[in-house]
Order: C-alpha cells, then sequence, then structure tokens
C-alpha cells in the first residue's frame, strides 16, 4: 500500500472510530428521552444515528481490501 | 462467501500468527456493524417511547371517595400496571391526580404537603400542586395529568390521559 493510500485509510478509520464514539453518546442521549418519555427527542436521535450509521457504512468504500 | 481451503492447507494444517490478525478494513466493518446495532437500538427506544405515550387509557375506577382524607394521596397504576399515578384530594370533592414519575428523568414525585408541591428527591424538581406545572428545577414539561371525576356513587374514577 502506499504511503498515500495508508493515510487514506488511516483517516477513514479515524472517522469511523469517531462516528461510532459519537453513536454510543447519542444511544445515552436515546435512554434519558425514553426515561422522560419524550418522544420528539428520542425520533430526532434515532434519526441523527441511523444517518451515522449509513456516513460510516458509506466510509468503508474508501478502505482496500 | 467464504473462499473454499485450498489442498494444501488441508494437507499441512499448520497456522500462522499473522492468520489470526485482524485487517484494518476487517476491523473497520467490525466497527460499522456496531454504528448500525446501536442505530437500531435507538430506533427501538424511540419506537417503545412513541408506544408508551401513544396509550392514553380507558376510564376505570380507582379508588372510593372516603378512602382518601382531604390533603392526603393515594397511590395508584394507570394507564397499565407499569406506569406509577398519585391522586391528591384536594377538598370535600375536588380531587387531581398525575402520572407520578418526574418529566425530568423518570424518577418518582410525591407530595410535600408543607410546600404544597410536587417534588422529585432525585434532581430537586418542583410541580404545581393543581396543575403540575413545573415551580423549580431541571424539568422543563409539566407532570402527565390524569383526568379523573367523583361519580355519584362517590368512586374515584380515571377518565384518561390528555394527548
Amino acid at each position: 500500500m502506499s504511503e498515500r493510500g495508508r493515510r487514506t485509510s488511516s483517516a477513514v478509520l479515524i472517522y469511523v472510530i469517531v462516528l461510532v464514539a459519537f453513536q454510543i453518546f447519542l444511544i445515552t442521549v436515546a435512554a434519558e428521552a425514553f426515561l422522560a418519555d419524550d418522544g420528539g427527542l428520542a425520533w430526532s436521535t434515532a434519526a441523527v444515528s441511523v444517518m451515522m450509521a449509513v456516513a460510516a457504512a458509506a466510509f468503508l468504500r474508501y478502505l482496500r481490501p | 462467501m467464504a473462499e473454499p481451503t485450498p489442498t494444501w492447507k488441508r494437507d499441512f494444517p499448520y497456522q500462522a500468527a499473522g492468520e489470526d490478525e485482524v485487517t484494518r478494513r476487517e476491523f473497520a466493518r467490525y466497527l460499522v456493524l456496531g454504528a448500525g446495532a446501536i442505530a437500531v437500538g435507538n430506533v427501538g427506544l424511540a419506537a417503545w417511547t412513541q408506544l408508551r405515550t401513544i396509550n392514553t387509557g380507558s376510564p376505570r375506577a380507582i379508588v372510593a371517595l372516603d378512602a382518601v382524607p382531604i390533603g392526603s394521596t393515594y397511590l395508584f397504576d394507570y394507564p397499565t400496571g407499569a406506569d406509577p399515578a398519585i391522586l391528591l384530594r384536594l377538598h370535600e370533592r375536588e380531587v387531581v391526580a398525575f402520572s407520578q414519575k418526574c418529566t425530568h428523568l423518570g424518577c418518582v414525585v410525591y407530595y410535600q404537603s408543607d410546600e404544597d408541591r410536587w417534588h422529585c428527591p432525585c434532581h430537586e424538581g418542583n410541580f404545581d400542586t393543581v396543575s403540575g406545572d413545573v415551580i423549580s428545577g431541571p424539568p422543563t414539561r409539566p407532570l402527565g395529568r390524569i383526568e379523573v371525576e367523583i361519580r355519584d356513587d362517590r368512586m374515584i374514577w380515571a377518565l384518561g390521559r390528555p394527548e
């Protein structure tokens, strides 16, 4: 793998790790919304969480096998 | 699809330490799978929250009026057995009832007679006795009101939760 390819894959990996860390934060927000019976907050958290999962999956394209 | 095991590997089943290593792409794939699982969990929690709030309850008798002295409370479950609620008799023929779950983080509220307010001991949230509106503390929404009425047979009935 070239130097450029290695850097790209490292960057993608870091992006994915950050997204997953944010997802873990979002699940705590969803738990709070659940406890407070706040449906609006729960659905918006779920929407952001799904978008992040899709973004993380999209980043996989840039990682060579 | 998994690749078939090569003949040489079947004949010489050696395993190098490097074969157990996870590649960068595999690691990222596990992370993405984890992110997907968390997203599914988030959607599940949102759906569960929605289903709980949709159930506004159906009318049913709670307790006899004479069993609740003026100024005292009565605990019951409404609309399901998993929804604690509290009723307060204000005057001879005036009662109010609320969900006992604090709208901040779901702790149980109780009536403070000396302060005449609903109080949540977890984070010092306080609510108005009659309206359930927030007086002070971290909650931003009023307590969930339960409509109640006193019927002719002197029974207190819960009629439902306003949406």
